[in-house]
């Protein structure tokens, strides 16, 4: 009983929390439009018993996904996301990976403090974050008005407004998330294991490249996964910091469901998202499961 | 016992029935209003006013679309009215309740009548155009002392904005702003709902849109005022409000705002009772309120744009009620226009129009 | 005799395969190795016994070349060895925690430092085949570390550190995560290994059993210092010091005065008691303090004064340790002092003579104990 009741727990949160909000998105995304509260057609009409269900689900149909496939826009955006996604994410590695490798490599006295030092940030508004970052980056910002001061450039760089912009606040918003399983995977490594490198005739660089690089895998894959999955449906830095031209699915969405009023497509959408987030979850999931099965042993 | 575990209950539930009452949920535009007047609200009525903001039509419609928002007056713009009504989301004023109605405007009454037949859901809280802002020091920098600063060419024509981008362009993310304001510039029908016609802006803006620093709808007013941008299409309060800010930052930046010649798209925000509001009684009396003339000159004075009331304009302050920019003279007012909301099937060709300019896809 | 002792250490001819000279090896105001000199010779099998933090493991490291000396010279095979870093030297370690690589196979950990050579591939499988066979693990080569028992780490361990054919291999308490039984075996299974490969081997251990199961010599070392280099039998028998005598195995330690008699010294150790007896080189002039160290196994347990013994003590049976093998009576004197007396089990426990509470007597021959200065 207990043990049910363990199990219970999470099964009830994943219930709650996502199966079920997915069930109302992807029923929404079967329905069609309407100019009506709630802004699309059918609704569930139980007082009208059998009938009112059978009518229900005889109206639903996958005429949303199809439209999807119509319009090259689509695909172009998942694509483009996934671009901006994968490089951010690149990106984030090879900013992320010295900062915890040094974090790792720093005296324990220091490390509660570093630790504290990435996890600051998160003490105040993500928005507001974001929100500097535009005083940061844009024509007239810090940025700019210290690199005229130092002679750098003479004229002031357009970073806001552009994917450059876009990169860097991903990159600066989701850092931690890849900061913290490398450092923890870092953290657990065995200064031995370099030793013994080094003592079976590796260099300080190859022993990197061949020990510790392969044992702080999972601590990479964790935190790519981390900061991958949001990141591809992102919406607000792209939409605060990124130009016309950037071409995210957040912000297809929410044209869709902002702009056009049409619910049921931006749940098409919606649906299709995570349908595509699945694959990384689910590589994740599995990737976390044999980090636990090895440390088991 | 009994009795006393009774008249407990019935006490809580009659302070709760107070709490209730005394409460009225305001759904405004950010910056819209004279925070003086809310105080001055709750004093004279005794209720508790609980104000709270938007910066969109759209997150403002989808609210109101969900249902159950919760707020008793929300104020959106006129064609997004006109489509909540047939929605359903509003209910009719008791125009028994709101004694200032005299106070209105007739001639913007007869304009707003188009998206509330007869007024009947809403009253005007504020109206303005949509046209161009500018950095006057830095728009004769780049095109000379002769720029056109009183036409769309001035953001229309390439040959403008390719001198214009290094100084920076925004311009509203709002198709049913700007494709009209497109379809002014070559002389057709603003408020056509022929996708034909409306295909005809797509080389016009798509020839601009590189030169285009970013399409959305407030952040022209810092941008503006700090000197990042030098060109923005925008609602002319925002641009006067730009304007005094860059005034008070004495940082150098001069801001004017002029009405295209070609023509402007003048719009109006109308403030109305959503159709589940739960304290509809308290909402009459916030837009009775704001229909006094005193509060109705107040809030004008403060945020730089028209309001729909006659009887507020002898109160207006000389620089609101003598700027043709937010009280437009005769003839200028003659040459503006206003638009009806596209029919779904024409509103998603309008936004998928509108990402293909921004993206280029 | 026809068969040679090996004892390169004896031999003045002998050139050293590693040469300590005044090494000074200092963490902050720390001294872990102070002013140290020690020659160690090829095929040697050197053991660094002494407690934690006496400096051992700082040697070792040393010659590993993970620490540098802050004085002195280190030399392998007459080179000195400053500025060489640990990959380029022809030393390799075992580490006290195997330090095997997880994310690599058992023949991958073997490989390792072949590969880094860069021999040419069929070359690295049969030298991997060829340790796999010499530490039994034949069957286990594509297994992960994790995937094995702790003894059987312990020997892919050695095999990778041997893979290469050092000159030299170091052992940092190579045996020290075992179990005993397992740690026995292992410790006959190293020698073997050792003899086999002719390799040069210095372990560093607390286990003075195992120092002395193992290695030709060994060095007991101290607060940075080595107190007594030996063979394992002399570092036994002639200790040459308190600490030493004490360090390797039981020992009773009587304080007294000497005085010089015949060829050795008369001890006086307690008001009233008769004079101990013991024969000596150790010289302490004609009189002086000293200590005298006797082993519990030297020192017989009788109940009557034996005739002959030259030093006999009685006292009372305060304890008895009974080991199985052996049996240990803790017999207190009558001026308070304790002896530890051994004798071997060689009848059933039910035909033992003494128990709690008796009254013996001890006795040692002149030769037993060994005269130290107090």
């Amino acid at each position: 009983m207990r043990r049910f009741s363990l199990i219970a727990v999470p099964y009830f949160w994943l219930l709650v929390l996502f199966l079920v909000p997915f069930i109302i998105v992807f029923k929404i995304s079967l329905s069609d439009t309407a100019l009506a509260i709630p802004p699309y057609t059918p609704t569930l009409d139980v007082s009208t018993g059998w009938e009112g269900i059978r009518n229900f689900f005889a109206q639903l149909d996958w005429e949303n996904f199809t439209f999807l496939t119509t319009d090259d826009l689509y695909w172009k955006a998942y694509l483009s996301s996934f671009r901006i996604a994968a490089i951010s994410t690149l990106l984030t590695l090879l900013i992320g990976y010295p900062i915890a490798y040094a974090m790792a490599q720093s005296p324990d006295e220091w490390r509660p403090t570093l630790m504290m030092l990435v996890i600051l940030p998160f003490w105040t508004s993500f928005l507001i974050r974001v929100y500097s970052w535009m005083g940061i980056l844009s024509n007239e910002g810090f940025l700019n008005q210290f690199l005229l001061w130092t002679g750098l450039i003479s004229e002031p760089l357009q970073i806001l407004n552009t994917n450059k912009a876009v990169y860097i606040g991903i990159i600066y918003t989701y850092l931690p998330f890849m900061i913290l399983p490398i450092y923890s995977a870092l953290e657990k490594l065995d200064a031995s294991l370099l030793e013994a490198a080094e003592d079976l005739g590796c260099s300080r660089i190859t022993a990197f490249w061949l020990v510790t690089i392969p044992l702080s895998k999972q601590g990479i894959i964790a935190g790519s996964f981390l900061v991958f999955i949001p990141a591809l449906g992102e919406f607000v830095i792209p939409s605060l910091l990124g130009g016309s031209k950037t071409l995210m699915i957040g912000k297809v969405l929410w044209e869709e469901f902002f702009s056009n009023r049409d619910w049921p497509v931006a749940s098409a959408v919606a649906v299709i998202l995570l349908l595509i987030l699945i694959i990384p979850i689910v590589l994740f999931q599995r990737n976390e499961q044999k980090q636990r099965e090895a440390e088991g042993q | 016992m009994k009795f006393r575990l009774l008249s407990a209950a019935a006490t809580l539930a009659l302070v709760a029935g107070m709490a209730q009452a005394e409460e009225v949920r305001v759904y405004n535009w950010s910056d819209y209003i004279d925070e003086g007047l809310l105080a001055k609200f709750e004093e004279e009525t005794g209720l508790k006013l609980i104000y709270d903001v938007f910066d969109s039509n759209e997150v403002l419609e989808t609210k109101m679309l969900a249902g159950g928002s919760g707020y008793d007056v929300v104020v959106p713009s006129g064609t997004f009215l006109q489509r909540q009504i047939t929605a359903g989301a509003f209910q009719k004023l008791d125009m028994s309740k709101l004694s200032n109605h005299g106070n209105m405007w007739d001639a913007i009454e007869a304009r707003t009548a188009k998206y509330d037949p007869d007024n009947a859901h809403s009253i005007n809280y504020m109206w303005g155009t949509t046209g161009i802002g500018i950095n006057v020091g830095k728009v004769k920098e780049a095109l000379g002392d002769d720029a056109p600063i009183g036409s769309l060419a001035l953001v229309f024509d390439p040959a403008n904005m390719e001198k214009l981008a290094a100084c920076g362009v925004h311009i509203l993310d709002a198709p049913a702003e700007i494709i009209p304001a497109a379809l002014a510039y070559i002389g057709e029908d603003p408020d056509s709902h022929d996708p034909e016609v409306i295909a005809k802006v797509e080389p016009i803006l798509t020839a601009i849109a590189p030169h285009v620093q970013k399409f959305h709808s407030s952040e022209y007013i810092n941008a503006l005022a700090n000197g990042d941008i030098c060109v923005a299409i925008g609602w002319s309060g925002d641009i006067l409000q730009a304007r005094d800010r860059a005034a008070e930052a004495e940082n150098g930046v001069e801001i004017a705002y002029n009405a295209p010649s070609e023509g402007a798209l003048m719009w109006f925000d109308q403030m109305a009772i959503p159709v589940d509001a739960p304290n509809p009684e308290a909402a009459h009396k916030f837009l009775n309120f704001i229909m006094e003339a005193g509060n109705m000159a107040a809030a004008s004075n403060y945020v730089y744009y028209a309001n729909g009331n006659l009887a507020s304009q002898p109160m207006l302050a000389e620089d609101v009620i003598g700027d043709p920019a937010i009280y437009p003279n005769e003839e200028t007012l003659k040459n503006l226009y206003t638009t009806t909301p596209y029919p779904v099937k024409v509103q998603r060709t309008v936004t998928r129009l509108w990402t293909k300019i921004k993206s280029g896809i | 005799m026809a068969e040679t002792v090996f004892a390169p250490w004896n031999d003045d001819s002998a050139t050293p395969l590693i040469q300590f000279k005044n090494v000074t090896k200092r963490f902050g105001d720390f001294v872990a190795i102070d002013n140290l000199t020690q020659d160690i010779y090829a095929q040697e099998f050197f053991a660094l016994l002494g407690p934690s933090g006496c400096g051992k493991t700082t040697m070792m490291r040393m010659l590993a070349g993970f620490e540098t000396p802050t004085e002195g010279q280190i030399l392998i095979a007459g080179q000195d060895m400053a500025g060489v870093p640990p990959n380029k030297r022809a030393v390799n370690m075992m580490f006290q925690s195997y330090a095997l690589f997880p994310h690599l196979t058992v023949a991958e950990n073997i490989a390792f430092g072949l590969k880094r050579e860069g021999k040419p591939k069929p070359e690295i499988d049969a030298r991997v085949d060829e340790m796999l066979r010499l530490t039994r693990l034949e069957k286990f080569g594509k297994r992960k570390p994790h995937q094995i028992s702790g003894g059987q780490r312990q020997r892919v361990a050695l095999a990778r550190s041997l893979a290469k054919a050092p000159k030299l291999l170091l052992l940092d308490e190579p045996l020290g995560a075992l179990d005993k039984k397992l740690r026995q075996e292992t410790q006959f299974e190293l020698m073997d290994i050792q003899e086999k490969t002719g390799t040069t081997f210095v372990i560093v251990t607390h286990d003075q059993e195992e120092a002395m199961t193992v290695a030709s010599r060994v060095a007991v070392m101290d607060e940075g210092r080595i107190i007594q280099v030996s063979t394992p039998a002399d570092i036994y028998e002639r200790p040459n010091s308190v600490y030493v005598a004490d360090f390797i195995g039981d020992v009773n330690i009587i304080n007294g005065h000497a005085t010089r008699a015949g060829d050795g010294y008369d001890i006086a150790y307690a008001e009233g008691a008769a004079k101990l007896h013991a024969k000596t080189s150790t010289d302490l002039g004609n009189e002086g303090k000293c200590a005298l160290a006797i082993r519990p196994e030297k020192v017989s347990i009788t109940a009557k004064k034996p005739a002959k013994s030259v030093n006999a003590v009685s006292g009372k049976i305060i304890d008895i340790a009974y080991l199985g093998n052996l049996s240990t009576y803790h017999v207190e004197l009558e001026g308070g002092q304790m002896i530890k007396a051994q004798t071997a089990n060689t009848r059933r426990l039910a035909r033992r003579t003494f128990t709690w509470e008796d009254d013996v007597w001890l006795s040692w021959t002149d030769t037993a104990a060994i005269v130290l200065e107090g």
